[in-house]
């Protein structure tokens, strides 16, 4: 059965350049009419949602995500299309909504319950309970005013979780708060995935839309980009679909201002008398295309472009990752991996395969260099190049360590 | 369509109810001292009022403190009940905008609120009753009925004057113009025979002034609401919330973007 529908559904916003808030100011600029910008916030959206489906929403910062889900909770009303949920909707776009800080914890658990769908004899009910949850019991009677951000943020939360949805909307909530809040958002929605709760998952933490939803949708800039199956909506996401790569001009952009940030850390990130030069280094995904995204455990393959100016004999190729602070974290050549090269003429690349990419999370400095059999530099070009690696599990760190727990 | 929509506010009655209460106390600061000094503003004009008038403009009224008493509380409620309103939605961005439920929900509760506030200062009122012995009959049935219709009225206002504040910011100045204006040609401080008989029909225009005077008949002077007084607080009430809700659900839909 589905719990929501979404039919080609637009939404823009009409942006003035001069707002006008007064009848005064609407009486006087009656003969001028208003100019507006008009934005396009969602174009033609249109997909359903199952009931007991967790459906997660990705995109870049502006890519209607949040505009979507406001209009899925009768926040904000369509331009044109429609919505329609067939379920009792239950969002949770904010924790704390309508917290009054001159009122009691015990006093904003009822406003807030109230707010969330909760009937008064299950608040009353269930009122200790929360308290103790959020672990506040010596604040029952405390104005809100007096607790910190964090026991605010528990106590909305302890709440929150006592209602019982049918659909969820759940817009980065999990963004707030610690590692252990964080876990506990995290179990909260498996437990409700497990009673079958629909869920609307917007995020931009890919590891946990990878783990609780079924089907995502992928927006760029308002436009529905591809709904499908969670892992090949991230991995397009991530990898930025092929040709159209609508990720991959901005990410070399933002991977140029590293450049320059590092050359100006350095005064002469490259040295070496060029009879062999590097003329280009570029990453490739596991689809064949180029990039600077990457999901952690895929493989990689980075091609160095080389311009040999005269023969060289037993040149080597050499690697090393760096971590954003400069860590060397891994370094390697060609000589040290026995693929030795009897001598170089002319343009061509060489290959460096990785099958898995270990590391975590994080942006990540590449060294490339080639030099002689005893290390004279032709051409060293020092984290000159940078890639990005988007979480796909939940450890942390920066590299992954191949391990089992046995119990 | 009106029953379900009804049905739908009915649903949300224990939502209503804890805005309105949480807003009451918010104002009082939940501390006995707080309803004492709100009680004081309404008590203070009360003595104000009744000493300039009674004794410098020798208004000759039977039971005069409370003729006037009763123009203050009522007209007091419009007031409140309007003012409160008007900033119920510009005044809750937060909740405007991260959740949804049927935005006329915070108006009602509004004017509930405003309601909680009178009914402390009716409860003096009925001491001041029985203080001075006033006889009560069987017409004081009429009484809950004008109220209903005031409190009809004022809803119908709050919810056009919170819709528009939340486009046109100046709504509240040019409202708080209006109030003082209506305070003195509303029957409020004297009875509505001092004006002469062509404004007379003028004044009875406003179903406030209306409201007032049948309330002080029913209440203090025993006597029963006229038909024809009963036939225009009805059908206004009916016009105002009628307007005031086609004002709201007009410009409802844009709540969220605007404010």
């Amino acid at each position: 059965m589905t719990a929501i529908k979404v039919e080609n559904l637009h939404k823009t916003f009409r942006i003035p350049h001069e707002k006008r808030t007064t009848i005064f100011e609407t009486l006087t600029g009656f003969f001028k009419p208003p100019t507006y910008e008009t934005f396009y916030a969602l174009k033609n959206i249109n997909f359903t949602v199952e009931e007991g489906e967790a459906l997660g929403i990705i995109g870049e910062n502006g890519s209607g995500k949040s505009t979507l889900l406001k209009i899925i909770a009768n926040i904000l009303r369509p331009s044109a299309g429609s919505v329609t949920a067939l379920k009792k909707l239950t969002p949770f776009l904010e924790l704390g909504v309508g917290f009054q800080s001159d009122l009691t914890a015990a006093e904003n658990i009822k406003i807030y319950g109230t707010i969330m769908g909760m009937q008064k004899r299950e608040i009353n009910d269930k009122l200790d309970d929360i308290i103790e949850f959020a672990g506040l019991e010596k604040f029952k009677d405390t104005k809100l005013k007096n607790f910190s951000s964090g026991m605010q943020v528990r106590l909305a939360f302890s709440t929150a979780i006592q209602t019982d949805p049918e659909i969820l909307l759940m817009d980065e909530v999990l963004a707030v708060g610690d590692m252990e809040f964080q876990q506990k958002c995290l179990d909260v929605l498996s437990q409700y995935r497990k009673d079958g709760v629909t869920i609307v998952f917007v995020s931009h933490d890919l590891g946990a839309v990878r783990r609780f939803c079924d089907r995502t949708l992928l927006l760029h800039k308002g436009e529905q980009v591809v709904l499908g199956d969670t892992g090949d909506v991230i991995d397009r996401y991530v990898y930025g679909g092929g040709e159209e790569a609508p990720n991959s001009s901005e990410n070399q952009n933002e991977s140029e201002v590293a450049e320059t940030e590092a050359k100006s850390e350095d005064k002469s990130p490259r040295w070496g008398d060029k009879t062999i030069e590097i003329t280009n280094v570029e990453f490739y995904d596991k689809f064949g295309n180029k990039g600077t995204r990457f999901n952690s455990f895929d493989p990689m393959t980075v091609r160095i472009f080389y311009n040999a100016h005269k023969k060289i004999s037993d040149p080597v190729f050499g690697i090393a990752f760096y971590s954003e602070n400069g860590e060397n974290l891994f370094g390697t050549n060609t000589e040290l991996k026995n693929a030795s090269i009897d001598s170089l003429e002319g343009k061509g690349h060489v290959d460096l395969m990785i099958e898995r990419i270990p590391m975590i999370t994080g942006r990540f400095l590449l060294t490339v260099a080639v030099h002689t059999h005893d290390q004279k530099p032709y051409d060293w070009h020092d984290k000159q190049y940078s890639f990005d690696v988007i979480p796909t599990c939940r450890d942390i760190g920066l590299f992954d360590v191949p391990c089992n727990w046995k119990i | 369509m009106i029953v379900n929509h009804l049905k739908e506010l009915y649903d949300y009655r224990n939502l209503i109810w804890q805005l309105a209460w949480s807003e009451f106390k918010l104002r009082y600061k939940n501390s006995i001292l707080g309803y004492f000094w709100s009680l004081l503003e309404p008590l203070l004009m009360l003595l104000v009022l009744y000493m300039v008038f009674s004794n410098l403009m020798r208004i000759q009224v039977e039971y005069y403190q409370l003729f006037l008493f009763i123009g203050i509380i009522l007209w007091g409620f419009m007031s409140k009940a309007t003012t409160i309103g008007m900033f119920s939605i510009v005044g809750k961005p937060g909740m405007v905008k991260k959740i949804y439920f049927p935005r006329e929900i915070f108006v009602i509760s509004s004017c509930i609120t405003a309601l909680l506030m009178s009914v402390f200062e009716s409860l003096v009122f009925i001491m001041f009753m029985i203080y001075f012995r006033v006889p009560i009959s069987i017409n004081l049935a009429y009484a809950p009925l004008i109220l209903l219709f005031l409190f009809i009225i004022s809803l119908g206002l709050a919810l056009a004057l919170c819709a528009l504040n939340v486009f046109y910011r100046d709504v509240q100045f040019i409202w708080q113009v209006f109030l003082q204006i209506g305070f003195y040609i509303t029957p409020i401080l004297y009875t509505i025979d001092i004006f002469p008989k062509n404004l007379q029909r003028f004044a009875l225009l406003s179903p406030i002034a209306r409201i007032i005077t049948s309330a002080r008949d029913t209440i203090i002077y025993s006597s029963p609401a006229k038909t024809e007084d009963l036939l225009f607080m009805f059908l206004s009430s009916i016009v105002f919330l009628l307007v005031g809700y086609i004002i709201f659900s007009k410009l409802e839909p844009r709540f969220a973007e605007e404010i």
